[in-house]
């Protein structure tokens, strides 16, 4: 059992702030790490994986530090966004290099088992280079297999798989939750996560903005009352009417005219064009107010 | 040291383009030297010109450049490095495997070509050859030493090292006196001086005396691959770009 | 026979809501070419890039100014009647200077385009083949000979200053921007072929650099040996290898002028034609290889 532990980490390069203040504790299982594009989840991955040293905070893996610790690759295992390897050799040389730098005591089975686990056998004597990308993405899995690591990072691990080879590295992943392993990996689609991870810690501009279990937090996420901005030539009769309708949750008059919260949104969209009609009020303006996921996160964020 | 970084060094090293550049920098200095026999008919006076300022002074660099370069370079920049450094093993013995791996070869190829250039080029007793030889020896390890320790400090490894092979070591220890103190160059010719001090036809001299020589070669020597090391301990290869 | 579509009418249907096709008026592929030439000049020079990628460029400009402008306060404090080194003199006598700048702008012209692969990008607009690789040179070009005009015209205007005799110092300028001009052509087409080779703009520079450095002194050596077997004749003919020693002794055989290196000074009329073949020569064989380079669409 091995548990990733990140107490008060932040982490800046100069004037930005890529992480900030994000405590978390990984366990054994599958945890997803979710974010928009730039929210810090690679250099949390980084930081996880002893590239990267916390500017405060500290970063442990069973209570050591990963930070100039190289002894600790022996339980981490890493695979990487990028797509470089060392092209000029096979596969199973390149896994085999990689079992032998970790010093295991029969490199060439271990290198086959995983091989094996990732299901390349028949592809294992051609060059990288010559690989696919959804083939490099299993040699690099294979590698980080090879020493039968406790902890398992990975950074964007379905970037550019096709739907089979998907389903194969879920259904991978899976199992070694299921046996125990602490599985880390990187997201930016949250149907992805869906299927097979447990946990699921939100990071969107550096913060955490939700953990725990995926199910509640996307119940949390789409009971959110929906806001839009309304403008029309009577905003406080509208108001009034829009109350007395009882499609809204709240209203609010703003100079600009007003905002209404609405949990139940569809109801609230087909009422207020009658709402409207019928008091003979005329709508010049009717903008929601948050669509975007960045916003999602953000009110989760708020919270 | 670790023999699986070793093996991949040195695979890297010898499978890429960068060996065939190696080749054809070293017949070009072979061009050169038959040359020279043409020309001088061989005389030693001539030959050592041609060999200390071109082989010596412009080849044995930049040769020295592209391996030293070439064992580390090419992985920092595409990220494969961290499956190097994803692993148990220490920085430290990383980079001194490859750093042996650069110097075996750099060695090699340097001295095999200095050697034979100055046989083709025309030789006294074989003497200019020898104290080449030990001349490019010591300067290989050095200058590999020093080119391994830029590629891992900047992305920009070989414009920089360009810049001081050819710049510093070639055209500024020319002209400007106190520079030539401060040059791998001058501390290697050095011993090939003393080698060859008694002989007037070939005309090897350094600007700085032996022991000087010797001791700032270990020291730079030294001091570069320390710097190597305790950047190689922090450098935080992306793990996703 | 013809099957027309049947079956049931579609339920969706796709709206016009009036997307606006550009009618106006298109800048045509003069101006697509001259925008292209002035980005590669513009960038030559750092501008309209982050601060750091100014700071070479710049600092090698002023490099190469110095020693002009020492030679102009030294010729008008030593009240001298000529400059030490002539217009023409001056860029031969600077080549490592000008092989570093050309070095490090070459690629940055080429690299970025052959990585990215974006050659369809460009060629899905008006400009054609030849236009990029054209645009490119000329811009290359352009700013080598700004690069070494610049250091020329100080020491016209210093002469100026010296109350040189006005005429001669203007034709003397010009004959110097014109083969500067000549330079900054062949430099450009040698150096641009050679960084196209490959994608990674560092060995780009290297090679550049490299090759240049790396002839002048094969090219030198060749020339003193040639001369110590005693065909003095023959040895400044392979002066036409080193673009500095061909562009030195053309200013001599065209312009009349002495060449910073006597040696490559072409002898009659055989030499000058000799050295102009092998200047069109090699400006022909390298823009071909560029052209031939940039051929396959989609990146090569």
């Amino acid at each position: 059992m091995s548990t990733i532990e990140l107490t008060g980490v932040s982490r800046w390069f100069g004037n930005v702030v890529a992480v900030n203040d994000v405590t978390m504790s990984i366990g054994p299982g599958v945890t997803g790490l979710l974010g928009p594009n730039g929210a810090g989840k690679s250099t949390l991955l980084g930081l996880m994986g002893g590239f990267l040293p916390p500017s405060s905070g500290t970063v442990t893996i069973d209570g050591q530090a990963v930070w100039r610790n190289p002894s600790m690759y022996k339980e981490i295992g890493l695979v990487p966004e990028a797509e470089a390897m060392f092209d000029g050799m096979t596969g199973e040389e390149f896994v085999l290099a990689n079992a032998r730098l970790h010093r295991l005591p029969d490199p060439k089975a271990a290198a086959l088992a995983a091989i094996e686990k990732v299901e390349m056998m028949d592809a294992r004597d051609r060059r990288i280079g010559t690989f696919s990308k959804g083939m490099k993405q299993r040699i690099k899995m294979a590698t980080a297999l090879v020493h039968e690591p406790k902890v398992l990072l990975l950074d964007e691990p379905f970037n550019g798989m096709d739907p089979r080879q998907r389903m194969h590295l879920l259904a991978l992943l899976q199992q070694l939750g299921v046996d125990g392993h602490t599985v880390l990996f990187s997201s930016h689609i949250l149907e992805e996560v869906e299927d097979i991870a447990g946990t699921i810690e939100v990071v969107v501009a550096g913060r955490q903005a939700a953990s725990g279990d995926f199910r509640s937090i996307r119940r949390l996420m789409t009971e959110r009352p929906h806001k839009y901005s309304l403008a029309s030539s009577d905003n406080r009769a509208l108001a009034a009417a829009i109350i007395a309708d009882g499609s809204a949750d709240a209203v609010s008059i703003t100079p600009s005219g007003l905002d209404v919260q609405a949990s139940d949104f569809g109801r609230f969209v087909h009422a207020l064009p009658r709402i409207a009609r019928d008091a003979d009020i005329s709508l010049f303006d009717v903008t929601p107010a948050d669509d975007s996921l960045e916003s999602v996160f953000a009110y989760l964020v708020a919270r | 040291m670790n023999v699986v970084v070793m093996q991949l060094a040195l695979r890297a090293l010898l499978g890429s383009r960068r060996v065939w550049i190696l080749v054809g920098l070293s017949v070009l200095l072979f061009a050169v030297a038959g040359l020279s026999r043409w020309g001088s008919g061989g005389a030693v006076d001539v030959s050592t010109g041609v060999i200390v300022n071109f082989g010596f002074g412009l080849l044995v660099p930049i040769m020295c450049l592209l391996i030293g370069t070439g064992v580390i370079a090419p992985e920092i920049e595409d990220g494969s490095i961290v499956y190097l450094l994803a692993k148990p093993v220490p920085r430290r013995t990383i980079a001194l495997s490859k750093l042996v791996v650069a110097m075996a070869v750099a060695v090699v190829f340097c001295v095999a070509s200095i050697v034979i250039a100055s046989l083709i080029a025309g030789d006294q007793d074989g003497e200019l050859a020898q104290a080449m030889a030990l001349a490019t020896l010591l300067a290989s390890i050095a200058y590999v030493a020093v080119f391994f320790m830029i590629a891992v400090l900047t992305r920009n490894s070989i414009i920089v090292g360009l810049l001081y092979a050819l710049l510093w070591e070639g055209v500024l220890a020319g002209y400007v006196p106190g520079v030539r103190a401060v040059s791998v160059r001058q501390w290697a010719l050095a011993p090939a001086e003393q080698m060859v001090k008694d002989n007037p036809a070939i005309p090897i001299s350094s600007d700085v005396g032996l022991v000087t020589g010797l001791v700032m070669l270990a020291l730079v020597t030294a001091g570069s691959i320390v710097i190597a090391i305790q950047r190689l301990k922090v450098l935080s290869a992306r793990v996703s770009d | 026979m013809t099957v027309t579509p049947g079956g049931p009418p579609n339920a969706s249907v796709i709206h016009d809501i009036g997307f606006r096709h550009y009618d106006g008026p298109r800048l045509g592929r003069g101006w697509a070419f001259r925008s292209l030439l002035r980005e590669t000049l513009r960038g030559a020079f750092g501008l309209g890039r982050p601060a750091k990628v100014k700071i070479m460029p710049w600092v090698l400009i002023g490099l190469i100014c110095v020693p002009a402008i020492i030679i102009v306060a030294v010729t008008i404090f030593t009240g001298s009647s000529d400059l030490p080194l002539s217009y023409t003199q001056y860029p031969i006598a600077m080549s490592l200077l000008v092989s570093l700048f050309l070095a490090g702008r070459a690629p940055y012209a080429v690299s970025r385009d052959l990585r990215d692969g974006i050659m369809p990008l460009y060629l899905s607009r008006p400009i054609k083949r030849q236009d990029y690789v054209y645009a490119k040179l000329l811009g290359l070009a352009l700013a080598v000979w700004i690069f070494v005009s610049t250091p020329v015209t100080i020491l016209f205007i210093g002469a100026l200053l010296a109350k040189f005799p006005v005429r001669q110092q203007i034709f003397g300028w010009l004959g110097g921007l014109f083969m500067a001009a000549v330079l900054s052509l062949l430099l450009s087409a040698l150096a641009l072929a050679l960084a196209s080779l490959t994608k990674r703009r560092g060995l780009g520079v290297a090679a550049v650099l490299a090759t240049l450095v790396l002839l002048n002194g094969f090219v030198s050596v060749l020339i003193s040996v040639v001369n110590m077997q005693g065909s003095e004749n023959a040895g400044w003919y392979f002066a036409a290898l080193d673009p500095y020693l061909l562009v030195d002794g053309l200013s001599a055989a065209w312009l009349g002028v002495d060449a910073q290196n006597s040696f490559a000074e072409p002898q009659g009329a055989l030499g000058t034609v000799v050295f102009t073949a092998a200047l069109s020569l090699i400006l022909t064989g390298a823009v071909a290889f560029l052209l031939r380079r940039f051929r396959k669409v989609g990146g090569v």
